[in-house]
């Protein structure tokens, strides 16, 4: 156990007394931080971009007035492009009756018989264990077919895991914020009080007192604040976490992998705390040497 | 008092040097001017001198609170004049002070402000309790251990600065008007202390106004007028023997 007597008049303080309200805050905010990124990376393992099974390529028709050849030749430059693709196994292109019968609930018989300018579908089926990506597979057949069609379903799917992986980036700006917010408001602070404490400082020093003493005074002084904040905060932030758990429960499962139940996600709060403890007591510790050391 | 032993000082090395030193405050004229002089180990000083003619300052020279403008300050054989920071410490160890307006820290206890010295050079508090307790004891403030400043008297939080600047041990003590807020009696009591401490080998410097007391020993003195040294000490180290005369036969 170390001791926490000190040389330094704390109570008379004004600086340091919010360093425990402000700790607590950082932890509160770090906790949801760093539980986001962690959420964030859940989901995303759990989803791919990669596309698996088939895909359905619309080749759109040209206007009505335009030769039956020239569709043909889109189709055609369309199957090529996407057979030369290594993640493509096959390609086969639906005959009109398959059409057809795609149509009839909508169109009633023979659909396709009629004028009515009808999309070539093109079967696209991938190779196992393939990793390429609907943005892959649209930007092979549009460069041949420019206004042609692919699935917009997993477009749709692979936009949400962008916008997912944005949030992950943006809540560890957060974290990473919250951290530098931490460090520069307890040399603010420790600046404070060096000053707050400068004529009992300098007895301390003319009576042989190195920096370190002083410093480490100010370090144990910071650790205990720090804790008493950071146990605040690491309350508050499980409470938080498990109020969203509770909320996450109740979104359809199998879409949200499911996350808040495993037990390194609950290693993270504590992490958090023990964290800004340490961070605000080295801070704190490093400060008043370079502060000393600046005075001379 | 056995607990103050100092370490020898080397044979032939003045404890205290100074070579042609001067100091001038940011402002004014040279408050101290082309000042030399050369103290032997274990020797007994009065500074004297009017108010304001620089004792304070010379005091601080040696204490290293003050960097002289022109000249060298030269402690136990080394030259401290541009001594740097992180050697500041182990020189300070040596020194005991005792300042005009004592420095106590009002937060602290009695015990603690006298503790001080042994705690910034982590000395174990089984020693502390000890040291701290037998020396408040000395100067009749063993029932005053463990109240605040703020409710002593003059002459007993002097007394306090006094415990303090010397439970170290050490080998210069540097006092700056000791006996200014303390009746006869107990200013020679207080002398008697210092005069124990310089027996046991440190050297002693103590600033005072009071001519009275100065006549009351034999001590050698260092006498500042207009910036300069008017009176410059033998250079030889009187014995204990001889001082010891002084305390016995005190004049009135
Ligand atoms: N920090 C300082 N800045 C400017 N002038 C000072 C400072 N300290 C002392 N002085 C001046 O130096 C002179 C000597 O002061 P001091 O050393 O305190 O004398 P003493 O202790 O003999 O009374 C005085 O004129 C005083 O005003
Ligand atoms: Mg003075």
């Amino acid at each position: 156990m170390i001791s926490l007597r000190t040389d330094l008049p704390w109570s008379g303080d004004s600086a340091s007394r919010f360093i425990p309200w402000l700790v607590a805050i950082m932890v509160f905010l770090g906790t949801l931080a760093v539980s986001g990124v962690a959420v964030f990376d859940t989901i995303l393992s759990g989803w791919s971009k990669a596309v698996t099974g088939t895909v359905t390529v619309q080749i759109p028709a040209l206007p009505a007035d335009s030769e039956q050849e020239a569709n043909q030749a889109r189709t055609d430059r369309a199957v090529k492009a996407l057979k030369d693709l290594p993640s493509v196994e096959g390609v086969r292109v639906l005959a009109n009756t398959e059409i057809d019968a795609l149509l009839a609930p909508w169109l009633g018989e023979r659909a396709a018989a009629s004028d009515l300018p009808l999309p070539d579908l093109i079967d696209v089926t991938l190779v196992d264990g393939s990793t390429a990506t609907i943005e892959a597979l649209r930007s092979a057949v549009t460069t041949v077919v420019h206004d042609a069609i692919i699935d917009d379903h997993r477009l749709w799917f692979e936009h949400l895991i962008d916008l997912t992986e944005g949030f992950r980036l943006l809540t560890i700006g957060v974290a990473l914020i919250v951290t530098t917010a931490l460090a520069l408001t307890i040399v603010y602070a420790t600046r404070a009080s060096l000053a707050e404490f400068k004529e009992v400082i300098s007895v301390l020093h003319l009576t042989g007192a190195r920096d370190a003493y002083v410093a480490t005074q100010f370090a144990k002084r910071t650790l205990s604040a720090a804790f008493k904040g950071s146990a605040g905060g690491l309350v508050a932030g499980a409470f938080a976490l498990f109020a969203i758990g509770l909320l996450a429960r109740n979104v359809e499962s199998g879409f949200l992998p499911d996350i808040g139940l495993s037990l390194g996600f609950w290693v993270l709060p504590p992490l958090v705390s023990l964290f800004a403890a340490t961070l605000a007591t080295v801070t704190a510790f490093i400060t008043v040497l370079s502060t000393l050391r600046s005075m001379v | 008092m056995q607990i103050f032993k100092p370490p020898e000082t080397p044979d032939g090395t003045a404890a205290v040097e100074l070579k042609n030193v001067s100091l001038r405050y940011d402002d004014g004229s040279d408050v101290l001017s082309a000042l030399n002089l050369a103290l032997p180990p274990g020797s007994f000083h009065f500074l004297t001198g009017p108010s304001g003619a620089g004792k304070t300052s010379l005091l601080k020279l040696l204490y290293l609170a003050q960097r002289p403008t022109m000249g060298s300050v030269h402690l136990f054989g080394t030259d401290v004049t541009a001594a740097a920071r992180r050697s500041l410490p182990a020189i300070r160890r040596k020194l005991g002070v005792v300042f005009q307006d004592f420095r106590l820290l009002q937060h602290l206890s009695v015990f603690d402000n006298v503790a001080l010295p042994l705690r910034v050079a982590a000395a174990p508090e089984p020693e502390i309790k000890s040291n701290v307790t037998e020396l408040l004891s000395w100067v009749g403030l063993d029932n005053f251990m463990n109240a605040k400043p703020a409710v002593l008297s003059g002459g007993q939080k002097q007394r306090v600065a006094i415990a303090r600047a010397v439970v170290n041990r050490p080998r210069l003590i540097l006092a700056d008007e000791p006996t200014g807020s303390v009746d006869d009696a107990i200013a020679m009591r207080l002398m008697q202390l210092f005069i124990e401490l310089n027996k046991l080998g440190s050297n002693i410097i103590i600033a005072t106004h009071n001519e009275q007391l100065v006549a009351r020993f034999e001590y050698s003195r260092l006498a500042l007028a207009d910036s300069a040294l008017t009176e410059l000490p033998p250079l030889s180290y009187r014995s204990a023997a001889e001082s010891d005369q002084a305390i016995n036969e005190p004049q009135t």
